[in-house]
């Protein structure tokens, strides 16, 4: 490390240019053979890698595109903490709520089925490490717990490729004057549209039946300051999160709704298949219009006023389109990776993405401490709950598609027809009610042995 | 059931696509990070035109038979249009030197 780069360790891109172009030139960093490691992309799994490796007391690089870490994030809105909280004090994190209900809703066009759990554990801190955040701050805070703790970040800088030398992957080109960087070891963290990744021929761009699009709003209400305590029944710092599934949350397209409580707004999204946008023809924004306007969502919505709109694609392949993951030089982590949970009920990202960085940086540390080997990255991953996770869901996927007319239309409504019929007051016997009630599903789902049928189908989920 | 149950009023206020778009800053490079690689598959090959019916932005606009226009500046930067496309016939690349969108609430 020469003097210049230690003393400045956030650079601004737009600096750096300056100076190139001036005669500050040949005082302005250059940062080729400088770094034992160059990070692409400073997300979550970006800056959980760039601080594992400084705390290991070596030197990372972390480049990033966007003007600010967070800048060209989006999510659904739910962060998980765990390992995030062994690698730096939690304390301080721009954390907007933490989930104290979590609602699991059907949507049929005009009713409305929930399941809501409101553990009190949930209200204790570690709050079960569920917490609402907004990128745009919390990566920004991410990274710069790193670059406390001495890695070097510089922004608004775009990598444009990677160098080889003699097959191995040797650092990264960039769109900065003379922007090659050179350095021992890459770790790809660019996120699921992977450019650069796939440039290299490190993995495929995925076909979208594996890809999700989502839209999302976060709102705010100007005219009433109780509106999110009222609505959605909090006190304090508690927040939910809603996930609503079915005909009324995303049409005939597989995928899910949501809505998660902020400070003082809410995020509100559809996240659905790719593959059903294109052959259905729905758009997200006529897919978000449709959810918002849902008779038992839009009363949770009523005069807000949009603060961000935001999208964004979401790798779902699972275990089975995970790229791989460990290259000559070369480490793969996060979105780049294909590292998201999606099973219905478990709607994961970030928490894996930290897992991922926080391997790729220990298997590269312990490389250059000349006791390990780039490769037990994937090991080790394969041991945590990251990869054990997508491979326990992963038939489950594919099973869900086949049955989604019948789990996310027909179901729905049955479901909804029976309640009404099960609490409808009249002059009948409760008898005449539930043998109807009864009727109506098992007519949905085939009668007992179709019932039978499809209670194993997905006897795993609860295995 | 076979009565139609009565639906409370729903009259929620979808902003325009323009007015969606108008929250998020945006810094224009100037050029474009979008392209057609090949402008006659997009005229000549393609019906479907996905670009068009999954862009969450309305980035891509199509007349049949023609090439799409790309409207760039409205891009969120999702990569929706690059996986979408049958023939693989979109250039997709990141803005540079920190442009395009910068969300705060992402």
């Amino acid at each position: 490390m020469t003097d210049d780069t230690t003393e400045s360790t956030i650079v601004d891109g737009a600096q750096l240019l300056e100076d190139r172009a001036g005669d500050a030139a040949l005082e302005s960093p250059n940062y080729d053979g400088e770094f034992d490691a160059v990070i692409v992309g400073a997300g979550l799994a970006g800056s959980a890698a760039a601080l594992t490796l400084a705390k290991r007391g070596l030197e990372p690089l972390l480049i990033e595109r966007g003007t600010y870490p967070g800048a060209k994030n989006v999510f659904g809105g739910v962060l998980y903490t765990p390992t995030i909280r062994e690698l730096t004090d939690l304390d301080g994190a721009p954390l907007e709520r933490y989930i104290g209900e979590k609602r699991f809703s059907m949507l049929s066009h005009h009713d409305e089925t929930a399941v809501s759990l409101k553990p009190g554990d949930w209200h204790r801190e570690p709050h079960n490490e569920s917490f609402t955040v907004f990128r745009g701050d919390f990566d920004e805070w991410f990274a710069e717990q790193a670059v406390e703790a001495g890695a070097t970040l510089i922004t608004e800088t775009t990598v444009t490729g990677l160098i080889r030398e003699k097959g191995t992957i040797a650092g990264v080109e960039t769109d900065r004057p003379d922007g090659e960087i050179r350095a021992p070891y890459v770790i790809l963290a660019e996120g699921g549209n992977s450019l650069v990744s796939e440039g290299a021929g490190l993995k495929e761009t995925e076909s979208r039946e594996n890809i999700a699009v989502a839209a999302k709003e976060v709102l705010e209400f100007p005219e009433n300051d109780e509106a999110i305590e009222d609505r959605f029944r909090l006190v304090g710092d508690a927040g939910v999160s809603y996930h609503y599934f079915g005909e009324g949350a995303v049409g005939e397209a597989f995928g899910g709704g949501f809505i998660y409580t902020n400070d003082d707004t809410v995020s509100v999204g559809v996240a659905y298949s790719l593959e059903d946008a294109a052959t259905k023809r729905q758009s997200p924004e006529e897919t978000l219009n449709l959810f918002k306007s849902h008779p038992a969502v839009a009363p949770l919505l009523k005069n807000a006023r949009t603060v961000e709109y935001s999208a964004k694609t979401i790798p779902e392949g699972g275990a089975e389109t995970m790229p791989d993951l460990v290259h000559d030089g070369a480490l793969l982590v996060g979105d780049t990776a294909g590292l998201v949970l999606n099973n219905g009920v478990h709607l994961e990202g970030t928490n894996m993405a930290v897992e991922s960085g926080y391997h790729a940086a220990a298997a590269i540390a312990d490389t250059i401490e000349g006791d390990g080997h780039l490769s037990q990255y994937a090991d080790a991953l394969e041991q945590s709950f990251v990869v054990q996770n997508l491979e326990r869901y992963a038939w489950l996927q594919e099973r869900v598609e086949e049955d989604r007319e019948l789990l996310f239309e027909r179901l729905p409504t049955a479901i909804a027809d029976a309640s009404t019929e099960y609490f409808e007051m009249d002059r009948k016997p409760k008898e005449t009610h539930a043998k109807a009630a009864k009727a109506r599903v098992l007519e949905t789902v085939g009668g007992l042995k179709g019932a039978t049928k499809l209670a194993l189908r997905y006897r795993k989920l609860v295995r | 059931m076979s009565v139609s149950p009565r639906i409370p009023d729903t009259d929620i206020q979808n902003d325009s696509m323009e007015d969606r778009l108008y929250t998020v800053k945006y810094d224009d490079p100037g050029d474009s990070h979008l392209d057609v690689k090949v402008p006659s598959i997009c005229a000549d090959s393609c019906e479907t035109a996905d670009c068009v019916s999954i862009c969450p932005a309305d980035v891509w606009r199509r007349d049949d038979g023609e090439v799409p226009t790309i409207a760039y500046e409205n891009c969120l930067e999702c990569s929706s249009c690059r996986f979408a496309c049958t023939y693989d016939n979109v250039v997709w690349e990141y803005p540079t030197t920190g442009s395009g969108v910068s969300y705060k609430h992402g």
